[in-house]
């Protein structure tokens, strides 16, 4: 096997929902390879959104430990958490979230302004004709498509070159023509040597992956 | 389209907030130093009034208010033997109604007024002390009533013919509303002969003022009013109303500066998701905290700037309201323009735009990115 690009261990989250206590996810051990591909599937309500959170540190675990390229995130200050994040993943989300009065150009370049590093047009460039959207560089995120808009938000992912890719339900707003676009997308980043960590209800399209890690009532069952 | 109107309407908001803020400033700085700047402009220290006079009556003596009690020429002359006085000017005053306007008679000496307003410049010419049957008014009564020098009116109760023989330049002050004339021939056409209503007095040293006020008090006729009793008198005729009108305007300005916080509080929370991602894809809480505090400090700066474009060309509105309420202004602009004012509207914008927006940056950059995401869809 590769070498371990994120480790996951005995991770839990709970959740109070009023008086009631939730458990998202319960004791996850996981791991994903140097560009590996992986898909996380369930059903809804199964967990599988709050394992990618966890993972992405987005959120904060209730209990147990996230290594990200050797580093153990819990022990880090907010500061290094976020320069954690920003090193290393790159994270779609299913609704897109585009700020809608940036053009396709500029929510791309977004996540260089918080890294105070200075933006390359020929490598902005050269991610929009990757994307195939060249044409709609200047355009508003309203005046995009579906398929566009994820497009989108995925070249804001790759722009500071994470090592890590993750998707929650990245084409559970679109048509499924535009869906096996999008992963033959993701598989083409994959083949660069991007490591991919997808969460999703398309089993045709789960398939597609190196592994597929099912999820049921919080508990991994398989995979 | 949401966040567009929310946004205009906050700076709608910030910007009626400062105007009123702005107009109230600008009066209250405007009106006190206009009322320094008009009795200051009179050219005197002090006045002697009959005595039983109130001191309100005295004070409306500056602007043409007419007291029913005379001095006499025996007081004037022992005004004048005091040590100190440099100039002691005798005047009658007298009102009369024509198409149911007040105008206002000053029976002068001449040749003390040139001495004591200066500045005083005249189209025309004046009129010596002995002459009668002639005047000189001041400019803005000239252009309301379209006089012109040469022309001949028929003034006082008999009608008596007076020519008008000079115009005032524009003073800026209440003499450019009155009539002037010979101090003697006044007092005949109005059947005063030998009375005096006030006497206006310079003394030599400023600092003697006092002094020389209670040698003047020892006349039995005479009441003194100092200028700045005249100005206190005026503040306090005027200070109720002013209170009643800062009281509302301030209750206005904090009921709109709580709508304001509301609004911006508001647009900054309905943006949490967006926060949410920003933090999603690199941005500190630090980075986010700023982002809010920045974005809501330039939103209430242009309402400000809005806010005090719209106090300077509503100014004279302002102002024409201001006169109709409170019961004595003086002439000139009573909106006065200082950079203090500019500043202190300006500190007031920031105050509201921090006010504002360092709860939710601190709120929002506290925060995981997935609470931020979540809490906007709550």
């Amino acid at each position: 096997m590769k070498k371990e690009i994120i480790v996951s261990r005995g991770l839990c989250k709970e959740y109070r929902r009023g008086s009631e206590r939730v458990h998202a996810l319960k004791n996850a051990d996981f791991s994903v390879g140097e560009g590996e591909f992986v898909s996380i599937v369930g059903p809804s309500g199964s967990g599988k959104s709050t394992l990618l959170q966890l993972l992405g540190l987005l959120e904060t675990p209730t209990a147990g430990s996230i290594n990200i390229g050797g580093t153990e995130a819990g022990r880090l200050t907010e500061r290094d958490l976020v320069k954690l994040r920003r090193n290393n993943i790159g994270f779609v989300f299913q609704q897109f979230l585009l700020l809608p009065t940036l053009s396709v150009r500029e929510n791309i370049e977004l996540p260089l302004l918080f890294n105070r590093k200075n933006v390359k047009p020929e490598k902005i460039a050269e991610i929009i004709e990757m994307l195939g959207l060249s044409h709609r560089e200047k355009h508003l995120p309203h005046q995009l498509s579906g398929g566009e808009m994820q497009r989108v938000s995925i070249g804001r992912a790759l722009v500071n070159e994470p090592k890590i890719l993750m998707a929650d339900e990245p084409t559970g707003n679109l048509d499924s023509a535009t869906a096996e676009k999008i992963f033959e997308l993701f598989k083409k980043l994959n083949a660069a040597g991007l490591s991919l960590i997808v969460v999703t209800h398309n089993m045709d399209l789960a398939s597609l992956s190196h592994r597929v890690i099912k999820l049921k009532d919080g508990e991994i069952s398989a995979g | 389209m949401r966040r567009r109107v929310r946004t205009s309407l906050t700076i709608a908001g910030v910007a009626i907030a400062i105007a009123v803020l702005f107009s109230l400033l600008a009066f209250n700085a405007g009106y006190e130093k206009q009322l320094s700047g008009e009795l200051g402009s009179m050219g005197i220290n002090m006045l002697a009034v009959p005595k039983g006079c109130p001191y309100e009556a005295a004070s409306l003596i500056i602007h043409g208010g007419v007291i029913p009690k005379y001095l006499s020429y025996d007081d004037l002359e022992q005004v004048k033997n005091i040590d100190g006085v440099e100039i002691a000017s005798p005047m009658l005053l007298h009102q009369f109604f024509k198409d149911d306007k007040p105008h206002i008679v000053y029976g002068i000496n001449i040749e003390d007024q040139k001495l004591l307003k200066p500045w005083w410049k005249v189209e025309g010419r004046y009129f010596t002390e002995d002459e009668a049957g002639v005047m000189v008014v001041g400019r803005s009564l000239a252009e309301k009533e379209n006089l012109k020098v040469g022309q001949v009116l028929q003034f006082g109760p008999d009608g008596v013919p007076t020519t008008i023989v000079g115009i005032l330049e524009r003073t800026g002050t209440q003499d450019d509303e009155f009539h002037f004339l010979p101090l003697a021939d006044s007092q005949k056409i109005f059947g005063k002969e030998g009375q005096i209503t006030t006497i206006a007095v310079k003394v030599k040293d400023v600092s003697q003022i006092a002094a020389i006020g209670k040698k003047m008090e020892q006349i039995p006729d005479i009441q003194v009013v100092t200028m700045t009793q005249i100005q206190g008198t005026i503040m306090n005729l005027v200070g109720s109303a002013q209170t009643l009108l800062f009281s509302v305007i301030i209750i206005a300005l904090f009921i709109s500066a709580v709508g304001i916080i509301n609004t911006l509080i508001m647009s900054v929370n309905e943006r949490t998701r967006e926060f949410g991602m920003m933090k999603a894809v690199g941005a500190s809480g630090w980075d986010v905290s700023r982002l809010i505090v920045v974005e809501t400090l330039i939103l209430t700066l242009i309402g400000c700037a809005a806010g005090l474009i719209i106090a300077m060309a509503g100014s004279k509105l302002v102002e024409s309201f201001v006169r109709g309420v409170i019961p004595y202004a003086p002439a000139g602009n009573l909106i006065v323009v200082e950079p203090w004012l500019v500043f202190a509207c300006i500190g007031f914008a920031l105050v509201i735009g921090l006010l504002c927006s360092i709860y939710p940056a601190i709120k929002t950059a506290r925060l995981t990115p997935m609470e931020a995401m979540r809490s906007d869809l709550e």
